[in-house]
């Protein structure tokens, strides 16, 4: 007995010693150096650093903003084609389906290749544009924050559509009869009773989407190297590359990204709990 | 049926606009010049390129390895720790739980830096940047993968299958390992190659922490980046048509499991 008491505790210990020496230790070394003056001692200088200095405040807005826009525009594209899953036939679901799947693989170094090929300065949409006059196509610039916009929202599209999807199943059919019969319309039964039904999925696949793009990094590097100011740019700055490396600064940058994604995750957690309270 | 043509439409229009940013790779990396509505110069060339350099095969085998290994070693480290959780303390589920949750929450450039300043000057084996990559990709995959684990734990009613073999005279380490294991191995497989793909789609990780130490394609990607067009759109056809395979990989073993267990069930 004494034995395999024993041998269930020496189980345990090769995920502990993993998750304690590369996920706890490493996190709580990077919160206590966000407190550390560089010469040592306790400061809050770098936390002042982030939020008053306009460069870091800017890579912080446009994190924010990137984030938020291309989050709501990826669930509202997703809302039409996940709607559309559900009255579709079953072949053009499954190809729909296989779509969805492949293309959430193309993100990052590839997407933004792609686009460059699309928008860049001889990119084919700008040349096009410009051999037949049409400005908008012609003067778009990929490089900015628009082109990242770009970006972003084409790799929420296929994520929140695959999330949304099987939250469509609990919307019933007798649910829009009932509203027929009582004399309401599409509209009336999307306000009244889809979208209400919907809204826990929704919020939590806004919330994975946002925690996505926030943290996003290869996709901003390949298109603009370093020359922009986005979050995961300025944090990366810090602890590699040619610029002087500041830790301390660069941990304090992190620990705000990481407050972001916790507090996403947490109201998303807390919103489902109210609900699943109330259904009670 | 107003609804559903305007479905129809919906989904081709959105299946359209996913799909054109990759076939206009696919058309970049197949011609020498495009400067109007269509291209001129078709040409393999940029394929012949990069199937005869041999920095993209030892690029390509790099991420190979690094995707497998870390997958092996969460998978086995996961399933000593689920034993131990699932059978005899119950009640540590749920830390188990947080600690593989975490992950999610440092995603992107967090973890990586973290690691890397706590490592960078500590002595062998945590410098070894090899070392320092395979378990950041260890703890990056832990959520998929215990995901993955406790719902096949869940649906292959574990515990009352080790009753059941403990009262036909099995101990419970041989239960877990010979019995519920195997069954558990499809859910299991389909985890694996989910946090596979993952690796192997990785840039900031790696960037951050092999740095010139270990180049992957993708890193290799970049590089091409600044060199050529049209050999870039190559790389990046060749490596999605490998993500393909693993997702299709994925797909077969899927429907293969469930087609099999929808047999047992009858």
């Amino acid at each position: 007995m004494k034995d395999s008491k024993k041998l269930y505790l020496a189980a345990l210990v090769p995920f502990a010693l993993i998750a304690l020496l590369f996920e706890l230790l490493p996190v709580a070394a990077t919160v206590v150096r966000s407190f550390t003056a560089e010469g040592g001692g306790l400061t809050l200088g770098h936390y002042a650093a982030v939020f008053g200095k306009r460069l870091y405040r800017t890579a912080l807005v446009n994190s924010l903003w990137v984030s938020i826009l291309s989050s709501l525009i990826g669930l509202f594209v997703a809302f039409w084609g996940a709607k559309a899953y559900k009255s579709a036939g079953s072949k053009l679901r499954n190809l729909f389906l296989s779509v969805l799947n492949m293309t959430s693989n193309f993100s990052g170094i590839p997407l933004a290749f792609s686009y460059i090929i699309l928008f860049g300065n001889v990119g084919v949409m700008v040349m096009f544009g410009k051999n037949h006059g049409i400005d908008a196509l012609a003067s778009f610039n990929i490089y900015s924050i628009w082109g990242l916009l770009l970006c972003y929202v084409y790799f929420q599209i296929p994520l929140a559509t695959l999330l949304l999807i099987p939250a469509f199943d609990g919307l019933k059919k007798e649910w829009r009869e009932a509203v027929a019969l009582l004399g309401g319309g599409e509209a009336v039964y999307w306000f009244k009773v889809g979208l209400p039904n919907l809204l826990p999925s929704i919020l939590g696949t806004f919330s994975v989407l946002f925690a996505n793009a926030v943290a996003a990094y290869a996709t901003a590097y390949a298109l603009m190297q370093n020359n922009f100011a986005l979050l995961p740019i300025k944090i990366s700055e810090q602890f590699i590359g040619d610029v002087v490396q500041r830790r301390e600064f660069g941990s304090a940058l992190a620990v705000v990204l990481m407050l972001l994604m916790t507090a996403t995750i947490w109201i998303n957690d807390k919103i489902l709990k109210m609900r699943t309270k109330k259904a009670k | 049926m107003k609804s559903k043509t305007g479905g129809k439409f919906a989904i081709i229009v959105i299946t359209a606009y996913l799909l054109l940013p990759l076939f206009l790779t696919l058309v970049y990396s197949l011609f020498t010049e495009w400067m109007d509505v269509l291209p001129e110069g078709f040409t393999l060339r940029y394929y012949a390129e990069i199937f005869g350099d041999r920095i993209f095969w030892a690029s390509l085998a790099r991420t190979v390895v690094i995707s497998f290994i870390p997958v092996v070693i969460t998978a086995a480290v996961l399933l000593l720790a689920m034993y131990a959780v699932a059978l005899y303390m119950p009640a540590l589920d749920k830390y188990l739980q947080i600690i593989c949750t975490i992950p999610y929450a440092i995603q992107g450039i967090i973890l990586p830096v973290s690691v890397l300043s706590l490592y960078a000057g500590a002595p062998w084996p945590f410098s070894n940047r090899i070392v320092m990559l395979v378990l950041t990709y260890c703890v990056v995959i832990l959520p998929y993968m215990y995901q993955g684990i406790k719902n096949s734990l869940v649906s292959v009613d574990a515990l009352r299958l080790v009753e059941a073999a403990e009262m036909l005279g099995a101990d419970k380490f041989y239960a877990f390992f010979r019995i519920i294991v195997p069954c558990m191995l499809s859910g299991v497989v389909i985890a694996s190659m989910l946090s596979i793909a993952l690796i192997f789609g990785d840039f900031v990780i790696v960037n951050t922490i092999g740095g010139s130490y270990y180049s992957t394609a993708q890193m290799y990607l970049l590089k091409k980046m600044f060199i050529s067009g049209q050999l870039t759109s190559a790389v990046i056809m060749v490596l999605f048509v490998v993500t393909l395979l693993i997702s299709a990989a994925v797909f077969c073993f899927k429907s293969k499991a469930e087609t099999s267990a929808g047999e047992v069930k009858k």
